[in-house]
């Protein structure tokens, strides 16, 4: 199936000499949910920001929906809908009459039904009429997802959704975002919050200095990176790993009341077996025992770690 | 083109004008005949005709001029300014609209307040001295030419300024001045010689010059020449704006 985003090459260097982008290519598939990770200045948002027509390209091609994105401006713009980072909205309209403005500006007739059921689906229909600047952040930013799908765009852009949002907000904003998949709406989200691609996404991509470090199925990035640990909790403390033990990746924590094992999930051998044989040699008795999956957040912290 | 988009924008422009009604045409008024007051009836009783008209009669072209240069720009440098201030501007270069279709919906509002707002100030000078308007198609091409040439200029100002100093610099240093000197408030016949030569470089002579003559049948420089100096003015504001989004100049990085 092609692509609904197809990126090539694309790079991006501004006027003081910053590269933020170094030969981007990445393929977004229809009706995924792709996760962009990166730490701060990594590249995200100008990524977002030149798909959208709003930054221009040093160099390189992006296709939306098979139309280039600066030759055909109009036909990609009109499939693209935006939500920004920053809450920028009017102060002094009402918050129908912004949606509705952002339907004409993206070039569809006046259709308060459908402005309606946004607004509805956002529980932003009861402050239809307030002024936006009397909404509270929170309210702002379904606001900006309001404008964003006041045209029905087959693409959503949404950057750092839940940033400065509480709790409550964000699991709406994430069901809100699996709603829309289900529609056949594709969603690339970036986002600081490691916990949000994990629990959303389909495939991730890993950005850091402008370059793309990874781009995975979530599962397979999960599955190929990811380590567990076993965690023992002594009966009594240990000064240090014995020798006899030493080929094991162990290490000792909270005083050495804890041995901690990391091993690979994929390794032909976890060791438990043989490692548990060795305690028991050495007389080491343990009260507990826990195993724990290492999260995308380890991951991602380990390989943006590795870069730098 | 993008039709929707053109009066999605030029709705929302025009609904600003309505919610800021005190200072987008109250205040205007207020000051255009606070003019009348002071140069018509108070200064104006004392100077006597000017070319077979009577002075607060003669002053009525250049006053409306006035408001129509400075509140076109205002109108539009604050209506593409904003935007960039709050940062929506993001959903104007992401939408599906033309460079060409931005600059007619916000200089057209633009253009329209004043239009508006020119009238206005027409039917109040009405009420404070006795008018005739000799051709009043031609003062009505000359008020829609000078709304728009001018809401082009503020549009640009408004791209260029990076603050609302810079915003009020051009309208405060540049226009008000020449305006006041560009034969508003007397006739540049009045003048030596040597002062007629220099103030034929300002442009707000023609335009006064052949709005006054849509009004009295007489213009103090040759009704073709003010007209071709307006078009001039008008080409290179459209050439100017072209290029900046062409460019993006401080639009798009």
């Amino acid at each position: 199936m092609q692509p609904i985003i197809s990126i090539s090459n694309v790079s991006k260097t501004y006027a003081t000499g910053f590269e933020a982008l170094k030969s981007i290519s990445l393929d977004i598939k229809r009706g995924e949910i792709f996760a962009l990770l990166g730490p701060n200045g990594a590249g995200k948002t100008t990524l977002i920001s030149i798909i959208c027509g709003i930054v221009t390209a040093s160099t390189g091609q992006v296709l939306a929906d098979g139309h280039d994105i600066v030759r055909d401006y109009r036909a990609a713009r009109s499939k693209i809908g935006l939500v920004p980072q920053e809450l920028t909205t009017d102060a002094f309209e009402t918050v129908f009459d912004t949606v509705s403005f952002s339907r004409g500006l993206f070039g569809k007739p006046r259709n308060p039904a459908h402005i309606e059921k946004v607004l509805r689906d956002l529980s932003l229909w009861d402050k239809r009429n307030n002024k936006i600047m009397t909404l509270s952040g929170g309210m702002k930013r379904r606001v900006l997802i309001a404008k964003a799908l006041s045209h029905e765009p087959q693409i959503l852009f949404l950057d750092e959704p839940t940033a400065g949002v509480d709790v409550e907000l964000r699991r709406d904003m994430w069901n809100m975002v699996r709603d829309l998949r289900e529609t056949g709406v594709t969603i690339i989200l970036t986002t600081h919050y490691i916990e949000e691609a994990e629990e959303m996404a389909d495939r991730i991509g890993v950005i850091n200095g402008g370059e793309l470090i990874l781009v995975e199925n979530k599962a397979e990035l999960m599955r190929k990176l990811g380590k567990k640990e076993m965690l023992l909790h002594l009966d009594q403390p240990l000064q240090a790993v014995p020798a006899s033990l030493a080929e094991f990746d162990l290490h000792l924590a909270r005083d050495g009341h804890e041995l901690i094992y990391v091993y690979d999930t994929q390794g032909e051998r976890t060791g438990i077996t043989t490692l548990l044989r060795g305690l028991a040699d050495e007389g080491i008795r343990f009260r507990d025992i826990e195993t724990r999956q290492s999260s995308l957040e380890d991951i991602f912290i380990s390989l943006v770690k590795d870069r730098t | 083109m993008n039709l929707h988009a053109i009066r999605a924008i030029y709705l929302f422009e025009m609904a600003r004008t309505w919610r800021t009604l005190l200072q987008s045409i109250v205040s205007p008024v207020i000051s255009t005949s606070l003019y009348f007051v002071v140069f018509g009836a108070a200064i104006g009783s004392r100077i006597t005709e000017i070319d077979g008209i009577s002075y607060g009669a003669f002053i009525v072209p250049g006053l409306i001029m006035l408001s129509l240069l400075t509140q076109s720009i205002a109108n539009a440098s604050f209506g593409i300014y904003f935007p960039k201030f709050t940062g929506t501007i993001y959903e104007l270069l992401s939408a599906p609209i033309s460079f060409v279709e931005i600059v007619v919906s916000y200089v057209g509002a633009a253009a329209t307040k004043s239009i508006i707002l020119g009238l206005i100030i027409l039917a109040t000078a009405a009420l404070f001295v006795p008018l005739r308007i000799a051709h009043p198609v031609w003062m009505l091409v000359f008020l829609v030419l000078t709304s728009v040439t001018f809401s082009l200029f503020g549009f640009i100002i408004g791209i260029w300024a990076d603050g609302f100093e810079k915003l009020q610099i051009v309208p405060l240093l540049v226009i008000t001045p020449l305006t006041f000197l560009g034969g508003s408030f007397y006739s540049i016949n009045m003048l030596p010689p040597f002062w007629q030569t220099v103030t034929l470089f300002n442009p707000v002579v023609y335009l006064v010059s052949d709005f006054r003559w849509s009004f009295y049948d007489q213009a103090d420089v040759p009704i073709g020449v003010s007209v071709a100096m307006t078009l001039v003015f008008l080409t290179a504001c459209i050439a100017i704006v072209a290029w900046m989004f062409r460019t993006g100049y401080k639009l798009k990085s």
